[in-house]
């Protein structure tokens, strides 16, 4: 950091990219997309993180933030193993149908304007076979 | 006193170890041996009660042997001292002996007499007094029956040797009511049978409110005395203030009256015959319910501090005497006549308990005694107390052996001529018969003799109630006379007059098998010589022996009364004359009497319908009550915790429609509520 960069521009980029992320998550409906904003988010506490910790002058804001993008890293395996397994059951990533985890005798909300479905539905990757599927012995249940 | 204290836990222990191997080892792997362990349990604990009895009869000179080992101690809590002490003096070995001797003799007994629960066979179905005909199924599982009733009465027996061992009134209660529990079980024993299960609950219940009694009187002796347990410790630290003296007597006077079946707790007895034969005789006649005697006779140091106390004592048990000799007169049920007269009999020991007034002052260390007329009553109390023992077991004894050859019909109007054909049975209820009526020299005479005469020495001493006790004593020589005939109409409709069997004895009646009628013999015996060998003057073994109880003073023996001997000679024969006249030789004249005064008969044969009053006026108000309760337990209680559940539901209603399931809303309220920290903490910083 050159001394005459003061803190607060730092702290603006980060609240900038928080910002961001936020009205991002709150306003797009894709499921890969918001997750993306949510990882913003997280990027713009990093930055945060990282220009305090300089201004102070030691190394527990580096430290956090290796562990964040440690942490983001693993966090968006997960998060992309389910998104695709959302897909799966709807055909969509619109998060607005999922609405089953609500309250009992709540009617769900209509979407008025739907995400646009794609008019030919994408199949799902499938490996080419190779080699042949070995014989399974039949297992016996002994319960 | 030579040491016994390395013997004294045996005497509990034996029928312990028997109950609990009868229990585990009976049903698999000794079933139709199932009796060995209870009849050698119960021979040891005599064999070791006889030792005790000698060490503290041997010990020589004029002091009051007294032993008292503390083995460990129970629990500890604060003021709580509880000590598992047993204690051996005089009054404590005569019960041992009496108690041990007579369980070994009916252990064997029932051998012949439970020999039915071996095959299944519906024993159970016995054909009672009112008719109520066959209403058994067999107990379950096959030969069970066997090896629980001798386990039950291996338990009975440990629970009573621990009552009358016990050196504090935590362990006395304790075998209070394990004696309680194993009553309700015996009585039960035939628990498929309506009637059994009704009877053992009944008893169970009675008992229990003046177990109540015994309580709060165990809890009034603690506080009172310092937060003392022990007996000695007790009977020294009391304060001896009239009021709470006279309380604590009538608080154990409720407990006695309960476990002994006095006038208003007596109801349970008569019903308990619902149990095996045995069993009536052990618990329902001999040793169970004498424990509230016991208990009195224990606590005479405190008794004779309450004069009051003891003519209610005294008052109950005559009352109680008379009452079911007046009752007893008139029953068909030949077990339920023996009941009635148990329950007079006991009457007859609180009526002589009642009589022990004069305070013998305190002993040079403090300790309140007796006077040589309340020792000489008390004495005379537990005198009765042993003779009866024995005359009632065997009468009992003698009965089962009836019910045996008889295919367990037990209605006396069903039988009768039976002295050909049950010969022994027949000797050996007369013998019981003659000592219960009192006649000499049979043992009933002498102890009977000394409790009304008790009873005029106090009508002579009493300052205030000397007229009381007069009373009192003309009542008890009514009773005798009453007792006299009632027996001897048992005795001569059943075994007198033409032969009649009923068909349930299945054309094969016969006399019971060796087992039954050899301890039957032995009891003959005690029950005929007992009396005269223990009383006669000069000696007068009884009395001296136990006077060396710790808390009675031995005074002049008092010489003996020969008048009031005859007299009660006289109207115990009287008695037994009228008996002869009216059911040998004028058969009809107890039917034409009966019909001559209607009201008395209906009033004695429906046991002056005390069950009914009690029915009307407890039974029914407090099941009133409940269903009054159960409305208010379901509309209102109920109702008060519904709404109480209801007032969060309602509240949770009005945040329903946040929870639409929509991830985006739940992110922006929380966007929103951060903002709202934010500012909040921006603002008011």
């Amino acid at each position: 950091m050159t001394p005459e960069l003061p803190l607060h521009h730092y702290l603006v980029v980060g609240a900038i990219l928080f910002a961001l992320g936020t009205i991002g998550f709150l306003a797009r409906r894709n499921l890969i997309i918001m997750f993306l904003c949510a990882e913003m988010m997280l990027q713009g506490v990093a930055v945060n993180l990282v220009a305090f910790a300089r201004y102070r002058g030691n190394l527990e804001g580096q430290a956090f933030t290796l562990f964040i993008i440690t942490v983001a890293a693993c966090e968006a395996a997960i998060a992309l193993a389910l998104i695709l397994m959302l897909f799966r059951n709807k055909r969509s990533l619109d998060v607005s149908l999922w609405q089953e985890l609500r309250e009992p005798r709540q009617e769900p909300i209509v979407d008025e304007e739907p995400l646009p479905t794609p008019e030919r539905e994408a199949p799902n990757p499938v490996l080419t076979q190779a080699g042949l599927e070995p014989e399974h012995r039949e297992e016996k249940s002994h319960v | 006193m030579s040491d016994v204290s390395y013997l004294l836990w045996l005497i509990p222990a034996l029928p312990l170890a028997a109950a609990f191997i009868t229990a585990f080892l009976g049903p698999k792997l000794l079933r139709g041996q199932s009796h060995w362990p209870c009849i050698l349990g119960a021979a040891g604990a005599c064999v070791v009660s006889v030792i005790v009895f000698w060490a503290v009869y041997s010990t020589p000179g004029e002091g009051k042997p007294v032993q008292v080992v503390s083995y460990y101690t129970v629990f500890h809590a604060g003021a709580v001292n509880v000590d598992f002490r047993l204690r051996a003096d005089a009054l404590t070995a005569l019960m041992l002996v009496m108690v041990t001797f007579i369980s070994t003799l009916i252990a064997i007994y029932s051998i012949g007499y439970m020999h039915g629960e071996l095959h299944s066979e519906p024993h159970g179905e016995r054909q009672d007094a009112h008719g109520h005909g066959h209403g058994a199924a067999v107990p379950p599982g096959p030969n069970y029956g066997y090896p629980r009733f001798f386990a039950e009465v291996a338990l009975f027996i440990f629970s009573m040797t621990m009552l009358v061992l016990g050196d504090n009134l935590f362990i006395l209660y304790a075998g209070w009511e394990g004696v309680g529990l194993c009553s309700y079980l015996l009585i039960g024993f035939w628990f498929t049978k309506p009637s059994a299960a009704d009877a053992a609950r009944k008893a169970f219940l009675i008992t229990r409110i003046g177990d109540v009694g015994l309580f709060l009187g165990i809890m009034l002796l603690w506080v009172g005395s310092g937060f003392h347990l022990d007996y000695q410790g007790v009977f020294d630290n009391f304060p001896h203030d009239p009021f709470y003296v006279t309380l604590a007597c009538l608080l154990i006077l409720c407990g006695a009256a309960g476990k002994s079946a006095q006038f208003p707790l007596y109801t349970w007895l008569p019903d308990a015959m619902e149990g095996p034969t045995p069993v009536s005789a052990l618990i329902h006649a001999a040793t169970m319910v004498t424990a509230g005697v016991y208990l009195i006779a224990r606590c005479t140091p405190l008794f004779v501090q309450a004069p009051v106390a003891q003519l209610v004592v005294a008052c109950i048990g005559c009352f109680t005497a008379l009452f079911a000799a007046l009752i007893a007169l008139t029953q068909n049920d030949l077990k339920r006549v023996l009941a009635y007269s148990t329950l007079s009999q006991l009457g007859y020991m609180f009526l002589g308990l009642g009589c022990a007034i004069g305070f013998g002052g305190f002993a040079a260390d403090g300790r309140p005694q007796a006077g040589p007329e309340a020792t000489a009553a008390v004495s005379a109390s537990m005198f009765h107390l042993f003779t009866h023992a024995f005359f009632k077991a065997l009468l009992f004894m003698a009965a089962g052996s009836v019910m045996h050859a008889m295919g367990n019909v037990i209605d006396m109007r069903r039988f009768g001529g039976l002295r050909k054909l049950l010969p022994t049975t027949h000797w050996t209820f007369l013998i019981g018969a003659l000592a219960l009526s009192g006649l000499p020299p049979f043992s009933g005479f002498w102890s009977k003799d000394e409790i009304v005469g008790a009873a005029f020495v106090a009508g002579h001493h009493s300052f205030s109630f000397g007229a009381v006790y007069y009373a009192l004593f003309i009542a008890a020589m009514a009773t005798a006379f009453l007792t006299a005939f009632y027996t001897f109409r048992a005795y001569f409709l059943t075994f007198w007059g033409e032969e009649r069997i009923p068909e349930e004895a299945g054309g094969h009646a016969h006399e019971s098998p060796a087992v039954m009628t050899v301890p039957l013999v032995i009891l003959a015996l005690f029950a005929a010589a007992v009396g005269a060998v223990l009383a006669l003057p000069p000696w007068r073994l009884f009395e001296a022996f136990l006077v060396r109880t710790p808390g009675f003073v031995e005074g002049p023996q008092s010489p003996p009364e020969y008048l009031l001997m005859g007299v009660s000679a006289v109207v115990a024969a009287a008695g037994i004359g009228l008996a002869y006249w009216m059911y040998v030789a004028r058969p009809g004249t107890a039917a034409q009497l009966a019909h001559a005064m209607p009201r008395a008969y209906l009033l004695s044969s429906h046991k002056f319908f005390v069950d009914e009053l009690y029915d009307y006026f407890l039974v029914k108000p407090v099941v009133g009550l409940t269903q009054f309760l159960r409305i208010i337990d379901q509309y209102v209680v109920d109702g008060l915790v519904d709404i109480v559940g209801n007032i969060p539901k309602l509240l949770g209603a009005l945040f329903w429609p946040i929870q639409n399931g929509l991830v985006q809303y739940y992110a922006l309220l929380m966007v929103l509520g951060l903002t709202v920290f934010l500012l909040a903490l921006v603002r008011y910083r």
